[in-house]
């Protein structure tokens, strides 16, 4: 069992290093369209592991997940319109800016559990897009805000600005891996661990002595941070934002890229944000009918793959590893 | 605001609340039941509204799609049941899941049959008039559906409190071995609920039509207008499914006509407040 | 349809249509709009529905100098203030169908109005430009009722609200689903009849017009066309229409006919050489045709088409409900800034 763990690791490692070195090489021999296709992915895996936080490692299941991924973007699209695109600025003040929107939703949407938690925090991100249609002066409006200027960094004089599509693939593919090491550190560590104790038993994990109240709203918290993380890039991305951001159509979406790629292990959702991404691109120039399809493919997961495309790779996995195994 | 028009507001408040009674009803019974959100309840209601209106175009009457809709619609949720969400017995959250993705294909699939456009289904024309309420014309459809409305509700109240199914059913609930060991199949239990909550969908789709109309996307609206009235009223029970309509109804009508700008958020901020002061509703006693 | 009508081919060059589905979330539009000009390559994009939508690929078509044809979302400051040079618009601006009808209502209907339109961009945009016409006739507007985008809901309340208010008619703006919606409920309040409704054309347009049945009768509308426009163009369109769909046709189908005509156009005048970005930009500035709306012509000022405004009123033609024309406003342009509302 244990040179089985070692073999998988193994395996493991060699595999993120190759696909590492292909993450790199990829914008050079690719057109502009595909860098984009990727660059896409990237901010949505980050959003699909946020929620991960939330819906694998912690048991809460917001719909309304949207309400920080707008919330980032519009805070970008605000700041950089009217002041500043330069990432040492507007970084921790969308960072903040998402902590503190988690902060109070997770305040009162904590004081609920299951379904209704759920429709609370549906109801919050729902709030927030009729904020966005309403409170033009600030949000545009329905039309949202456009025109926001391309991300620099630096300090004083020295400036450098991420003026192309391939630049700025790079930028999101650092903030990915980072947002990906953190979250990874985040669910092994004693807290992560204590996350998953709450999410089998919270009477358990109350009588021995945790402030399940306080991980929980830790966990709300940071996932709102990442989320608001994702839709800062998602807005520099397209420099433009949208009321839609905080639809509860994004909160679904991102719903689904968790579950096709299994909840529970971070992996799993960016590898569910790669296919729900980028599956409608090609389908939908052929046919019509790909909501529908998308719609099978989900229902084929949830019934034959609960444990989604990770569930799936691990289970293939084990037997070309494992051949005695029965 | 004058008398007359307060009088008509609030009847309009109690038109929309048995509405949405009517709309959240199956919603409701599937989830105390058997404790799955049929996030395709919308996709019945519309797919019951088209339904309804193909057969009013057939056959010219109103009543008969009133009967075939649910019908159609129930048999469908039996197939459903019996095929796949029978499969995911013991696994709540599949279930829900797997109506999530059936929601999804139906938009699509409703869309792709009836076409883009709204469509509107004529009332029957016995109820198409108007009658005078202190000398302003209200139409008397909309004033049915109050009776209509209250006649589902009791007949549903009645059907599980005071008979023998509604007996098999409640215990099947809270105890399914007890009930195995008397001899009656739970399974068969679970497929009547969910039949009986997916016609009542498609029936609500039927009698609400002419109010709402029939347009691709109403799915979810109605889905989230129910979900919001279960989850106010207390989940599952049917008591607090009427009386969450009620208080949706009625603040989300008088919002629109006191506060026309800011009613988009009324009614999220009437459901944020009542799980901030009873976070499992107002009539609920299980958790969530 | 108007490709097939010239064989598929313009200016010597074949026609290669690339179509997908813009969707309605702006991001999703925005992708399918990379991958249209970058991975496919095409000379121009067609097409965007909505306001939103719009704004979100705008910057996209300006800063890679690609050519985009709006052939239907409204939003005033595509033209206006985030004009550009390669965005063109063949369908109108919010501002055009309403504006004359401000004049046209103060005459024809009443001095005092309530105004009813959904709470967002396209409303605000219709309701500045009507209330700036009516106002500047004479006319008051009492009150403004707007009502939750994108979702209306029941609009009882908002009907019994309206049938409070003391006006001489109500000019509303609504559009697909919320059109039947709020044009039904007045009729079944008993309104339909006794207090006129005005309103942007779309109200009663062919997609909602079957529908709305009798209580769209008498509603008088604004708009860039109608099915029963007395021209031959229009007449032959609508039965090849019909005949291909067995539909009638709506002004949506006219708008991306004539915004066919257009590309064929624009493209035939530079001889099929459209990597002269410049030449051909002028080119499609240059356009101008008797088309089924009537005399079609872009404004090389605004990218903006110039078009006639028709009056309508919704009366029963036999067995059928028609938007019948009762008056011509002639070509409006827009204005190009907010000036006039």
């Amino acid at each position: 069992m244990t040179s089985l763990l070692a073999n998988f690791r193994r395996w493991q490692f060699w595999l993120t290093l190759i696909g590492l070195i292909a993450l790199v090489i990829y914008p050079n021999v690719a057109s502009s369209y595909l860098i984009s296709l990727l660059t896409e992915v990237f901010v949505f895996a980050i959003f699909a592991m946020s929620l991960d936080l939330l819906l694998g490692y912690s048991g809460l299941s917001s719909f309304g997940h949207a309400a920080f991924f707008g919330l980032g973007g519009y805070i970008l699209g605000f700041v950089a319109r009217n002041w500043t695109a330069n990432m040492f600025i507007t970084l921790p003040i969308v960072l903040i800016g998402s902590a503190l929107g988690a902060l109070i939703i997770g305040f009162f949407a904590l004081r609920t559990s299951g379904l209704s938690f759920l429709m609370f925090t549906l109801a919050a991100s729902q709030m927030f897009f009729g904020i966005a249609i309403k409170w033009t002066a600030v949000t545009g409006g329905s039309d949202g805000l456009s025109g926001i200027p391309r991300p620099t960094i630096g300090v004083g004089d020295t400036v450098y600005r991420f003026g192309t599509g391939f630049q700025f693939y790079f930028v999101a593919l650092i903030f990915f891996l980072i947002a990906f090491w953190l979250m990874r550190q985040l669910v092994h560590s004693p807290f992560g661990r204590a996350l998953i104790g709450i999410k089998s038993n919270e009477a358990r994990m109350k009588a021995l002595g945790y402030n399940t109240w306080r991980y929980k709203m830790m966990a709300f918290t940071l996932a709102g941070v990442f989320a608001g993380l994702s839709g800062y890039l998602f807005a520099y991305f397209n420099r433009h934002v949208s009321p839609e951001t905080f639809y509860w159509t994004t909160s679904g979406q991102v719903m689904i890229m968790v579950i096709i790629g299994g909840a529970g292990s971070l992996t799993g959702p960016a590898l569910g944000a790669v296919l729900v991404r980028l599956l409608p691109s090609y389908v939908s120039s052929y046919t019509e009918r790909w909501h529908a399809i998308m719609g099978l493919v989900f229902i084929l997961f949830v019934l034959f793959a609960p444990q989604g495309i990770i569930g799936l790779l691990k289970k293939v996995g084990r037997v070309s590893n494992s051949p005695n195994e029965p | 605001m004058p008398l007359d028009i307060l009088v008509i507001q609030l009847l309009n408040g109690l038109v929309f609340s048995l509405l949405l009674f009517l709309m959240a009803a199956g919603l409701s019974l599937i989830l105390g039941l058997m404790d799955v959100v049929n996030l395709a309840h919308g996709g019945f209601y519309l797919f019951g509204g088209y339904i309804g209106l193909t057969m009013i175009r057939w056959f010219g009457s109103f009543w008969l799609a009133l009967l075939i809709a649910p019908l159609v619609a129930g048999a469908l949720g039996l197939l459903l049941q019996v095929w796949f969400l029978r499969r995911l017995q013991s696994r709540h959250l599949d279930q829900v899941l797997f109506t999530f993705g059936l929601a999804l294909i139906a938009a699509d699939m409703l869309r792709w049959y009836w076409g883009a456009y709204v469509e509107s289904v004529p009332p029957p024309p016995e109820l198409d008039g108007s009658v005078l309420i202190m000398g302003r014309q209200f139409p008397v459809y909309r004033l049915s559906l109050i009776f209509f409305g209250a006649i589902v509700g009791v007949a549903l109240m009645v059907l599980l409190d005071y008979t023998r199914i509604g007996a098999i059913v409640r215990a099947g609930v809270s105890d399914s071995e007890l009930v195995s060991g008397l001899g009656i199949n739970i399974d068969w239990v679970f497929v009547g609920v969910f039949v009986l909550g997916t016609a009542l969908a498609a029936l609500a789709g039927v009698a609400a039509g002419p109010i709402t109309n029939l347009y691709p996307g109403l799915d979810f609206e109605i889905l989230i207008l129910a979900l919001v009235v279960v989850v106010i009223g207390g989940l599952g029970t049917l008591r607090g499914a009427l009386l969450g309509s009620i208080l949706v109804g009625m603040t989300e009508t008088l919002g629109k006509a006191f506060i026309p700008e800011f009613s988009l958020f009324v009614i999220f901020a009437l459901m944020a407040l009542v799980l901030l002061v009873r976070p499992r509703g107002l009539l609920g006693q299980k958790e969530a | 349809m108007y490709f097939e009508s010239v064989g598929n081919t313009a200016g010597g060059r074949k026609i290669e249509l690339v179509t997908d589905d813009e969707g309605e979330k702006p991001d999703e539009a925005l992708k399918k709009a990379r991958k249209m000009v970058e991975q496919d390559q095409v000379d121009l994009v067609a097409g965007i529905v909505s306001s939103g939508v719009a704004a979100a690929v705008r910057g996209f078509f300006d800063e890679t100098q690609s050519v985009l044809i709006i052939a239907n979302a409204g939003a005033n400051a595509l033209t206006r203030a985030a004009k550009s040079k390669y965005i063109f618009r063949t369908s109108f601006s919010n501002w055009q169908p309403n504006w004359p009808m401000g004049a046209w209502a103060y005459e024809n209907v009443g001095k005092k109005a309530l105004i009813s339109v959904p709470d967002y961009g396209a409303g605000a945009d219709m309701l500045k430009a009507f209330e700036f016409a009516f106002k500047a006739a004479g006319g008051t507007v009492v009150e403004k009722q707007l009502t939750p985008f994108p979702n209306m809901g029941d609009p009882a309340p908002f009907i019994t609200q309206i049938s409070n208010a003391k006006v001489d008619f109500v000019y509303a703006f609504y559009s697909g689903a919320a059109a039947t919606t709020f044009v039904k409920a007045y009729g079944s309040f008993g309104l339909a009849g006794k207090l006129p409704l005005v309103g942007a054309g779309f109200l009663v347009e062919q997609d909602v017009l079957p529908s709305q049945g009798d209580a769209a009768l008498g509603v008088k509308s604004g708009l860039h066309w109608a099915l029963t426009l007395d021209n031959a163009v229009n007449k032959k369109f609508v039965d090849d229409f019909k005949k291909r769909t067995t539909k009638e046709a709506n002004v949506f189908a006219v708008q991306g006919y004539d915004t066919a005509r257009l590309i064929v156009d624009s493209v035939n005048a530079v001889q099929g050489n459209t990597k002269d970005k410049a030449k051909w930009i002028e080119a499609i500035g240059g356009v101008s045709f008797d088309g089924p709306r009537g005399k079609f012509k872009m404004d090389p000022k605004t990218n903006n088409v110039v078009q006639s405004i028709y009056a309508r009123d919704v009366k029963k033609v036999g067995d059928t409900l028609q938007n019948v024309v009762v008056k011509n406003f002639g070509e409006i342009a827009d204005p190009g800034d907010d000036s006039k509302g």
